[in-house]
């Protein structure tokens, strides 16, 4: 239980295996910081680590922070101590084992970071089916869309906020600041000081069609994309085609090139069929789950060219038109003269659509845009 | 970083956690007592992220009650702000101490620093943590912490970090008792990174049947195990129906009781059907079970035809 009834040379066998861990957690795209290496120490310290269920945990709830992280932990742990297969009484036996005799085979971590590596690349092969060079579909001379989507987002997405700002008129009166205020003049309240409600920017989550049909308006779509993230810092993208994809945090980053490059490895499936509702539901379960989602604008982007069946469609749309507060549906191919309303989605999904802006680059968008006041 | 206080807590071994949650009837795994532990050892708080109902918030109220601390709620949302989490003036009052200054003017001169005294203060949750006296930890709780704004969280990790509190008027509190405190999140956002960091975490799943049955033994009583064995099994099959909201366990403690309640020994597909809104609240779920194999559910296969998937 405590480090003074073990022997000192099981201490240091321990502590190499745990910088060993944290690094290899670290390699594995962790985020293990000086602290957090630091607390893991600090809790071994209080647990009876020859438990290798408990070293296990130990290292665990001090080196994640989300479901996701705690799966990928797991996998690491497995594989630093050699084991391939999901059944886990066998490494911890192993583990244990080598505690024990205190003895840290020679190279035996970098051994099995090695696997890891490898395993990750044989996992990347298969997963490399099409990777879309984003780059060549970059417009970099296109006018810039900051202005539109400025506009889009305050015509659409602010509210009142529960939060309130100091204000001279109207208001409540906030009788913090008013009896700050008077208690130094008089004794009476004279001078009223009020408070208003603030301007929120909603939530904006913006679910683009990536697949295939859609693939001569990608210019406009990775504006449109790289753009909103840039003026509405809370927003939310997600991409999808047959799979979807939350693309957010990949358009976080600084330069263009990067995340586009980053946005091709991740997407596979960039160019791919549609399945609008399995979108949409995947949104209606995630993103848009209940009591997360009020006040939220919700932007499909998509020609509605879909593959799937139009009841799923329907019912979907109907449950994320509960969940958000105004739907926008942008929709590219219904700029081109020659096209009706044929596509299957998109007429299965007009009716729950609060504004539908028929726009396939900056300059119908920002006309679409500026039309919205009125129809507001 | 580590806690100044004397005050040892009462958990040496892993199992000494164990054996108090047993007592309280919380069925808690190895990880969460491990983690327990771990929040009294390190100090930290514990960030405990799931779905809706299943068990994060008793968590807290079980350590209130073991360790006979009071449990500090807070209870998150949009727009939640300092001064409703950490202390407000009491206007009435001061106002009529103005009014009574204004009779009595040998009180004025020292209205200002009566006024903004603390029996004027209205302490909120944060504040209150904070001024707990001891010995023993208060325990605190922040309750859905992905509901209040991304502001709110940078202000909590403030709070997190120091325990301490500055009241203009009256100088700053720290705390001689470091809460223990419990962060919950249904993860409807992710939360901040540098807060998330200060966290010890844990992800709490759904039970499995024979946990969930043990849960329902233990917080249903009079139920039997045959039917609270049934329950746990249709509970098992409805969750993994792709629903808009899937039953937690607080549902299935609501649905049990119900069954208790109306005399129901053993679950025939009309119950569930009959029943059905004590466990799922969406319409839409509701008729989306109506064209499941109810049948099926019971006998523990799984209930989703082709037809009723799409």
């Amino acid at each position: 239980m405590t480090t003074d009834d073990q022997p000192a040379a099981a201490g240091e066998t321990l502590m190499a295996h745990t910088f060993a861990l944290c690094a290899a957690a670290r390699a594995a795209g962790l985020v293990v910081t000086q602290a957090r290496a630091i607390d893991v120490f600090r809790a071994l310290e209080t647990v009876a680590w020859r438990n290798v269920d408990d070293y296990r945990l130990a290292l665990r709830v001090n080196l994640v922070s989300s479901r996701e992280d705690e799966i990928l932990f797991e996998g690491v742990f497995r594989r630093y101590w050699g084991e391939r297969s999901d059944e886990p009484s066998g490494d911890y036996i192993l583990a244990r084992s080598e505690f024990i005799a205190g003895t840290l085979p020679a190279g035996r971590s970098h051994e099995a970071h090695r696997d890891m590596l490898t395993e990750t690349d044989a996992f990347a092969a298969e997963e490399v089916q099409r990777r879309a060079n984003l780059a060549l579909r970059w417009d970099a001379d296109a006018p810039p869309l900051a202005d539109v989507i400025r506009e889009l987002a305050r015509r659409l997405a602010t509210r009142p906020s529960r939060r309130v700002a100091a204000g001279r008129h109207g208001g409540r009166v906030d009788l913090r600041r008013s009896i700050r205020r008077n208690v130094r003049h008089g004794l009476d309240l004279i001078e009223l000081a009020r408070v208003k409600p603030k301007v929120r920017k909603t939530r904006i989550v913006m679910l683009c069609d990536v697949s295939g049909s859609m693939d001569a308006f990608n210019p406009f779509l990775l504006q449109l994309m790289l753009g909103l993230q840039q003026v509405l810092k809370s927003s939310r993208t997600v991409v999808f085609s047959t799979r979807t994809t939350e693309i957010t945090a990949l358009l976080r980053r600084r330069s263009v090139p990067e995340t586009l490059g980053e946005v091709a490895d991740k997407v596979r499936h960039w160019s791919g069929g549609t399945d609008i509702g399995a979108a949409l539901a995947e949104l209606n379960r995630g993103l848009l789950r209940e009591g997360s989602a009020r006040g939220t604008v919700l932007i499909v982007i998509s020609d509605g060219y879909d593959s799937g069946p139009e009841a799923r469609i329907r019912a979907e749309l109907e449950a994320a038109k509960r969940r958000v507060r105004t739907l926008v549906w942008i929709n590219p191919m219904y700029g081109a003269t020659t096209f009706t309303v044929r596509a299957a989605g998109m007429k299965a999904a007009l009716p729950y659509v609060d504004h539908f802006l028929p726009a396939f680059n900056a300059q119908s968008l920002h006309t679409l845009v500026r039309a919205l006041a009125r129809l507001h | 970083m580590q806690p100044s206080h004397a005050w040892r807590h009462p958990f040496n071994r892993v199992e000494d956690v164990a054996t108090v949650f047993d007592r309280a009837d919380y069925v808690a795994d190895r990880p969460l007592c491990l983690t327990t532990k771990l929040a009294f050892d390190l100090g930290k708080p514990v960030l405990l992220e799931g779905e809706a109902g299943v068990g994060k918030t008793e968590v807290a109220k079980v350590l209130a009650a073991v360790l006979d601390t009071p449990l500090i709620r807070l209870q998150c949302y949009e727009g939640l702000d300092a001064a409703s989490t950490l202390y407000e003036w009491n206007y009435a009052r001061q106002i009529l101490e103005i009014r009574l200054a204004e009779a009595d003017p040998s009180r004025r001169g020292a209205l200002e620093r009566s006024i903004f005294g603390e029996e004027f203060l209205f302490a909120r949750p944060l504040l209150q943590a904070i001024r707990h006296p001891g010995p023993r930890p208060a325990v605190l709780l922040i309750d859905e912490v992905d509901r209040a704004d991304e502001e709110f969280e940078a202000f909590l990790l403030e709070i997190l970090s120091d325990f301490q509190v500055s009241v203009p008027e009256l100088g700053t509190f720290t705390a001689r008792q470091r809460p223990v405190v419990i962060l919950t999140s249904n993860r409807t956002r992710e939360l901040n990174d540098a807060l998330k960091r200060r966290c010890l975490y844990l992800w709490i799943d759904y039970p499995t049947p024979d946990k969930e049955r043990e849960i329902i033994l233990r917080r249903v009583p009079g139920i039997s195990a045959a039917l609270a064995g049934a329950v746990a099994q249709v509970m098992q099959g409805l969750r993994a129906v792709d629903f808009y909201k899937r039953p937690g366990v607080a549902e299935a403690l609501d649905w049990a009781q119900a069954l208790l309640g109306l005399d129901i020994a053993t679950i025939v597909p009309e119950v569930v059907l009959e029943t059905a809104g004590v466990v799922l609240k969406y319409r839409d779920d509701i008729e989306r079970l109506g064209t499941l194999d109810v049948g099926a559910l019971i006998a523990g296969r799984a209930a989703e035809t082709d037809a009723a998937a799409r």
